[in-house]
């Protein structure tokens, strides 16, 4: 984020050139994500027909949307150096509040809002849990994840509920311009918007100097307490839409639609190179590590790898890109 | 007075957890709780529970990262007791052993030498090995075929469980171990402050390599006794392990911050987790509401253990503020 040079005078082609070279170095060896989905790419092209088509490659950005919008929101936690293990069952429980709204007798935008605020609801909880009792954010959202399973079950008797507001189920199936879902849309602007809040805002600067340095960000007047707060709320509510998608794409909803989706989308991030740690990271780098998965997926589906084998070599990519990050961050 | 509460409750959260927990359903459950055969029974199942948390704890205070390969090393290594069951019962244990001691020396060797964040690590390895398990048992169930065996898992001596004196054997051997030995004041030292352990002259990386192939042989060592208990081993085994280890491990005394914690308080934290399993089931209590109640205790006891250890801060930081009023 500080790599945002201030030009003093003339300088010649050379120089710049070089500059521009070392830009692209720098910005490889910070992502080995992106070294990996160029590999990636290469490697599909060359070993399956039908995976350097247009449609599959549409098809694969719009299959990761769902766990691309998730991301965005545990990324903007991460750069905060918190993260929320709760998300995967606010999928599920948002889209029982969505649905269970419209069972009401709710139209659509409404059942929409109630889904979203449910979701900015627990991650206002899960902040507050943070904040007020400073506890690890990792074992706290644990358990509000266990309580939110237990009250989505207990609210449907683990039965499936069908929506039933034919326009919201519709949307699943929207393409805009008839090539992009809804869906891929939502990602990709949302992933544009977030990068803008993060670099150009007081608010996503604040993210970034939290991450660094807590204590140090307070002392220059910057209200940590609430913007985690707001962070926690942002993150519930993506989790809530990414449920949405997932309840309006199948018009029904289950408690556990999200399980494993936590870990996912804490890889994803990851695999942009956003930092455990905070202080690291943007959305859009999140982008790249979701499309990492999606292609490694898309590709073994192709190849026909069984489903066994699947698992360890998404293990091993997921170790050599992790590995690769820490060894490059030595390098330097 | 107010002191020593908040100190008792710090470091004794499960003790006093549990305590509640034996008083509570002592009472509405009456003679069905408290019963002899009751009371082995609660000592059986978590016999079970102990070793991966007590692997956990280790590496919690070595590292103050979390191994979330435990599950999936369970599983295998019970697949493998099983599968290899053919070849004799002593192989098949040493294989069991031997793969859970390989997985911890990757985890080490990719926290230590790797820098790679625990957490993220033991996610990643953790999948290749669910991978190797489902490609070795195909998933299916494997069956074992030797009766003898179960007596490792199934048995008793006299009336106590064989598996629970494994758990209080090795319970007592960490103790031991992180007490009273040079590696467990190293691993105390490297979980609390990395750089001044370094500095002092300790192989952090080694000890903290050594502490994740501790909590694999330990998973493998459950693992092998839950094969033993059912006598066959599925896929399913050691789904949710790794998180209610962790659970056990804070409960008692570990923390995510490293360097703190003890053995002797996660069998504590095990045997409440599972006093309130029986309990809640003796009471007849929904499936849902048992989730939540766990759900509940967590987030009670992390909350409690944040704030003492706040609040013992605090207090440290005016005894230092009052002796500099003392002496300058």
């Amino acid at each position: 984020m500080f790599d945002n040079h201030v030009s003093t005078g003339q300088k010649s082609i050379g120089y710049k050139l070089t500059r521009l070279v070392n830009q692209a170095v720098s910005v490889l060896t910070n992502t080995p994500a992106m070294l990996m989905l160029g590999l990636l790419i290469i490697f599909g092209r060359v070993a399956s027909p039908v995976f350097f088509t247009y449609q599959n490659l549409l098809n694969i950005i719009w299959i990761v949307s769902v766990l691309g919008i998730l991301s965005l929101g545990q990324t903007l936690l991460m750069i905060t150096g918190n993260f929320d293990m709760s998300v995967a069952y606010i999928i599920g429980f948002a889209g029982i509040a969505t649905v269970l709204a419209q069972r009401a007798g709710a139209g659509m935008i409404t059942s929409v809002v109630v889904g979203l605020t449910s979701g900015a609801l627990v991650g206002l909880i899960n902040g507050l849990l943070i904040i007020k009792t400073k506890s690890n954010a990792f074992l706290i959202t644990l358990g509000t994840s266990f309580l939110l399973y237990a009250v989505s079950l207990t609210i449907t008797r683990s039965k499936t509920f069908y929506a039933t507001v034919p326009e919201f189920t519709m949307l699943g199936g929207v393409k805009i311009f008839g090539v992009l879902h809804l869906s891929t849309v939502l990602f990709l602007l949302l992933a544009v918007t977030l990068e803008f809040v993060l670099r150009r805002t007081v608010f996503g600067r604040s993210l970034y100097i939290i991450g660094l340095n807590q204590k140090a960000g307070e002392l220059s007047g910057i209200s940590s307490s609430r913007i985690i707060l707001l962070s926690y709320t942002l993150c519930g509510m993506l989790a809530a839409l990414a449920g949405l998608v997932i309840v309006s794409r199948n018009g029904s909803t289950v408690s556990n639609s999200g399980v494993g989706m936590e870990f996912q989308s804490l890889i994803a991030s990851v695999l942009g190179g956003t930092s455990l740690f905070g202080g690291k990271g943007g959305t859009l780098r999140t982008v790249v590590g979701v499309s990492v998965f999606g292609v490694l997926n898309n590709l073994l589906i192709l190849l026909n790898v069984p489903f066994e084998a699947q698992e360890v070599a998404k293990g091993l990519v997921f170790i050599v890109v992790v590995w690769a990050d820490g060894a490059f961050k030595k390098y330097e | 007075m107010n002191n020593k509460f908040r100190y008792f409750l710090t470091y004794n959260n499960a003790f006093a957890l549990c305590a509640i927990l034996f008083l509570f359903f002592g009472v509405t459950g009456g003679q069905n709780f408290l019963s002899g055969q009751n009371m082995l029974n609660i000592l059986r199942q978590i016999a079970l529970d102990v070793p991966p948390a007590l692997g956990l704890t280790f590496v919690l205070i070595a590292s103050g990262g979390v191994d979330l390969s435990v599950g999936s090393v369970l599983a295998m290594s019970a697949a493998l007791t099983m599968g290899f069951q053919s070849h004799g019962i002593l192989l098949s244990i040493a294989a069991a052993l031997v793969f859970g001691v390989v997985v911890g020396v990757t985890n080490g060797l990719l926290v230590s030498k790797g820098k790679v964040v625990p957490f993220i690590a033991t996610l990643g390895t953790g999948t290749v090995v669910h991978g190797i398990l489902l490609t070795y048992t195909r998933q299916q169930p494997i069956a074992g075929h030797d009766v003898s065996f179960t007596f490792w898992g199934a048995g008793s001596i006299g009336a106590i469980p064989v598996p629970f004196i494994i758990a209080i054997v090795m319970t007592c051997v960490s103790h031991i171990v992180l007490i009273y030995t040079q590696f467990g004041r190293n691993a105390f030292a490297a979980g609390g402050n990395r750089e001044s352990a370094f500095l002092a002259g300790i192989g952090v990386d080694n000890t903290q390599c050594i502490a994740f192939i501790v909590s694999g042989c330990f998973a493998a060592i459950a693992g092998v006794l839950i094969a033993s208990r059912l006598n066959s081993a599925t896929v399913h085994l050691g789904a949710d392990t790794p998180l209610w280890s962790i659970a056990a491990a804070i409960m008692g005394g570990a923390s995510m911050q490293g360097g703190k914690g003890s053995v002797i308080g996660t069998f504590i934290g095990v045997l409440s987790l599972g006093i309130l399993l029986n309990g809640t089931n003796l009471l007849g209590v929904q499936t849902y509401l048992q989730i939540g109640i766990k759900a509940l205790i967590l987030i009670g006891v992390v909350v409690v253990d944040a704030i003492s250890i706040v609040n013992i801060r605090k207090n440290l930081e005016l005894q230092a503020y009052g002796n500099r009023k003392k002496y300058s």
